[in-house]
């Protein structure tokens, strides 16, 4: 029943360094199988679909068998690979366990550490991994979904959050330290309305309309700045560590939690900061 | 017999010190019919200033009383003292105290709008006030374009944007030069005639001889004599 699912074997770095490439080459032999090789190795050996290749299983070249490039795929993006060259092949599993056990009866001198299986049937990725798991020398997992705490994402999303948190924290400071500067600066002001009989939630209902008119355009400038320079520390990033991750997406929700947040922040540190001023007797703002 | 325009019983104002307590003002009675013009002199740090502050409901009395058309202005939450200060007092302060961002018209305008005046209304008063202050063609100017001379007479024009009951002047002509001084004089002088009742602090004499009644705070006991009384 596994076989049946497993559709193709993804083998990441398991001949790094061993294929020996014969692009344009006659190829001795009949070809082995069909493989598909990782965009990155496909442009670090200068092959393409088509192209013959041989693999062998030691590094020093042994023993090369042939097969057919058959594709050219874009890795996965991985941020734990983040800093690797992806050079990687995909291979079906029989090629690989074949190509493993033609060793003249000696032990095969590497091993896969890791596979990942593509499933025919996606949803069925917890099953055939409670399968997989009765087999006490393997353990598998589905990639999606039941990740826990080996899930990169969620841990780089955590540890995003908790970046977040700390920079918001900071920007709250500078933020009322500003504001505060400004209501100092209107302290006379404030201070000169209060004495002609200007009520005190007057005065605050206007820095209230005067926070909204600067936080919405701010936050607004914010987003659109955000969204305006993704695609150019994308590309920077992409290009810098020649990966197909998306370094920086802005979502409409992340659009609208910016504007949930900054607005009411610039708000009530605006009122806190005039309310810091505007609870004194109004002598006291006129005369420093 | 009419309602005093302000009354004040036993005001006291003393002001706790690091150093000790400093008594500004001492049992201080006052009081203030419609239509009167009274000047309050004496020497610098008498007390002068904190009497305008207290009758003007900018500060609160240590014990007295002071009671502003017939209303103890004790009684009165923050809003309602707000509201009393713009509808029945006019302040005019020696530092003149305009709004440097906004022009001689809206510096007059914001108080009449603050009570609830309909705009247009309240231009055609502005208009009139800075007419009557002789500062009709300076509307649009701002206090930065103005000189103390006419920055005063706007706030006087301030002052009056509310048709008050009384207008409260802490050294009007403070910094002003002889000149400037004897015409704001005679402005405040002319509102008094006109039926505002005015109570000037100062201690220009040329000032406080220009009104109808003249007091003299200090002293050691800190009150408030008729010139010449023993003290």
């Amino acid at each position: 029943m596994i076989r049946r699912d497993v559709k193709v074997l993804v083998l990441a770095a398991f001949l790094l360094g061993v294929f020996l490439p014969i692009s344009g080459v006659e190829v001795e032999g009949a070809s082995r199988g069909d493989i598909l090789v990782s965009r990155p190795l496909a442009e670090a050996l200068d092959l393409a679909a088509g192209d013959p290749i041989r693999l062998a299983r030691t590094r020093d070249g042994s023993d090369p068998w042939p097969y057919r490039i058959v594709g050219i795929y874009e890795p996965i993006p991985d941020p734990i690979k983040i800093t690797r060259k992806r050079y990687e092949i995909r291979m079906h599993l029989q090629d690989l366990l074949d190509r493993e056990q033609s060793s003249d009866g000696d032990e095969p001198s590497r091993y896969a550490q890791y596979i990942n299986v593509g499933l025919v049937d996606p949803d069925r990725a917890g099953e055939v991994a409670d399968q997989l798991n009765q087999d006490p020398f393997l353990y598998a997992r589905p990639a999606r979904g039941a990740g826990g705490d080996i899930d990169v994402f969620a841990v780089l999303e955590r540890f995003h959050l908790a970046i977040a948190v700390i920079a918001l924290m900071g920007s709250c400071a500078f933020l009322l330290a500003l504001m505060v500067m400004r209501a100092e600066e209107r302290r006379e002001t404030a201070g000169i309305l209060r004495i002609l009989g200007v009520r005190r939630s007057r005065i605050l209902g206007e820095v209230l309309v005067e926070g909204v008119l600067i936080a919405v355009p701010g936050a607004l400038f914010g987003i659109v700045l955000a969204a305006a320079a993704q695609g150019s520390i994308n590309r920077f990033f992409q290009w810098k560590y020649d990966t197909a991750l998306v370094f920086v997406q802005i979502t409409p929700l992340l659009a609208a939690k910016c504007l949930a947040l900054s607005i009411p922040l610039g708000v009530v540190a605006g009122l806190a900061a005039s309310w810091s001023i505007l609870r004194q007797d109004p002598l006291s703002m006129v005369q420093r | 017999m009419s309602r005093p325009v302000v009354e004040a019983r036993g005001l006291t104002k003393i002001f706790p010190m690091p150093s000790g307590a400093v008594t500004a003002l001492q049992e201080v009675d006052l009081l203030l019919d419609p239509g009167e013009s009274v000047a309050i002199t004496g020497p610098s740090g008498c007390g002068k200033s904190t009497l305008l502050h207290l009758l003007g409901c900018v500060d609160t009395p240590t014990s007295g009383q002071v009671l502003i058309d017939g209303v103890d202005v004790a009684g009165l939450n923050d809003a309602a003292r707000s509201r009393l200060r713009l509808t029945t007092i006019g302040f005019v302060f020696q530092r003149f105290f305009l709004l440097p961002m906004l022009t001689a018209g809206e510096n007059v305008d914001l108080p009449q709008l603050e009570a609830g005046a309909i705009r247009r209304d309240c231009r055609r008063r502005t208009l009139e006030l800075l007419d009557y202050v002789g500062l009709a063609d300076r509307v649009g100017h701002r206090p930065s374009q103005l000189s103390g001379g006419e920055m005063q007479r706007v706030a006087i024009a301030r002052a009056l944007a509310n048709r008050p009951r009384i207008v409260l002047a802490d050294e009007p002509t403070g910094e002003l030069d002889e000149v400037t001084g004897e015409q704001i004089a005679a402005l405040l002088h002319r509102v008094h005639l006109d039926g505002t009742t005015v109570l000037i602090a100062t201690h220009d004499r040329n000032l406080a001889s220009s009104a109808h009644r003249r007091l003299v705070l200090g002293g050691r006991d800190h009150r408030l004599h008729e010139p010449g009384v023993d003290r």
